[in-house]
């Protein structure tokens, strides 16, 4: 076995988690955890496959970065998100914005 | 052959730290302790940079995960608690639990049988890049990807000031 598979391996496990907490959870702030660990593992599989392969390294550790710097968009924007939903509905889970107005 | 088991037992650290933060931020009661397993989880992804040799990616992991990230999900948990648990304390249920298992298999399913059919031989030990080399890279052929996560930070940012923003004297 070589490295590679088990880096992606340990990538795709965090995917699975993510995956898991974003359907379960109730809260709006408990799937942006779980998205956060799916960003993680996408890191973390695009640094190895980089740098075990014979694939640019430069470009794999700034596509991390990249992811880094998108991840952190993200929260930004899902904070404001949570905070409009949690004054508008009263609470932060995620069957509270379910119903249409009309 | 020393040096080697040594890698092995710190990528094995490492894989578990990462892994048993994250099987706490899916499964802990509480927001905060989630939140707590989160961190733990991005230690352990930094350490396994660490030992990919991207330590500058590592320690942008700490600086950016741990830093920024964590403390916007601290403050979206104060800011918006209902309850002690963050409404969170009953769980997922049985339902909600085989709903997640399902949709965290779907994708591995597909995955799995694709790594183990066309995952590409890796070299046994990474590459080093310097930090040097990193930013030629972002001042030479990868500048307009800088300038462009650049745009989406910023908005980013204004869109959160703009959602979260309230008019004086309006409604509330």
């Amino acid at each position: 076995m070589n490295p590679l598979v088990f880096y992606q391996t340990v990538a795709l496990l965090l995917l699975g988690l993510g995956l898991y907490a974003l359907v379960a959870r109730r809260t709006l702030v408990g799937m942006l955890i779980g998205v956060e660990l799916m960003l993680n593992g996408a890191g973390l599989s695009i640094v190895a496959a980089a740098q075990l392969t014979s694939a640019d390294a430069v470009l794999g550790q700034l596509g991390a970065l990249l992811v880094m710097g998108l991840a952190a968009a993200e929260a930004t924007l899902v904070l404001a998100i949570v905070l409009v939903v949690s004054k508008r509905f009263g609470d932060a889970s995620a069957d509270a914005p379910s119903e249409l107005k009309g | 052959m020393n040096e080697m088991y040594l890698g092995q037992a710190a990528f094995a650290f490492y894989s578990l730290i990462a892994l048993a933060g994250g099987v706490l931020a899916v499964s802990a009661a509480s927001l905060v302790r989630a939140m707590l397993g989160l961190v733990v989880s991005l230690f352990g992804v930094a350490g396994l940079y660490l030992l990919l040799l991207a330590d500058f990616v590592a320690l942008m992991q700490i600086l950016i995960y741990v830093g920024a990230v964590t403390v916007l999900i601290f403050f979206a948990i104060m800011l918006t608690r209902a309850s002690a648990d963050g409404g969170e304390g009953q769980g997922p249920g049985l339902r909600g639990s085989l709903r997640g298992v399902f949709g965290a298999l779907l994708p591995a399913g597909i995955l799995v049988p694709c790594l183990a059919v066309y995952g590409v031989a890796g070299f046994p030990t990474p590459k080093n890049v310097s930090p040097a080399e990193l930013g030629a890279g972002l001042l030479g052929p990868y500048t307009m990807a800088f300038e462009l996560i650049s745009v989406v930070l910023l908005a980013a940012m204004a869109g959160a000031v703009l959602l979260a923003f309230e008019k004086r004297g309006a409604a509330k």
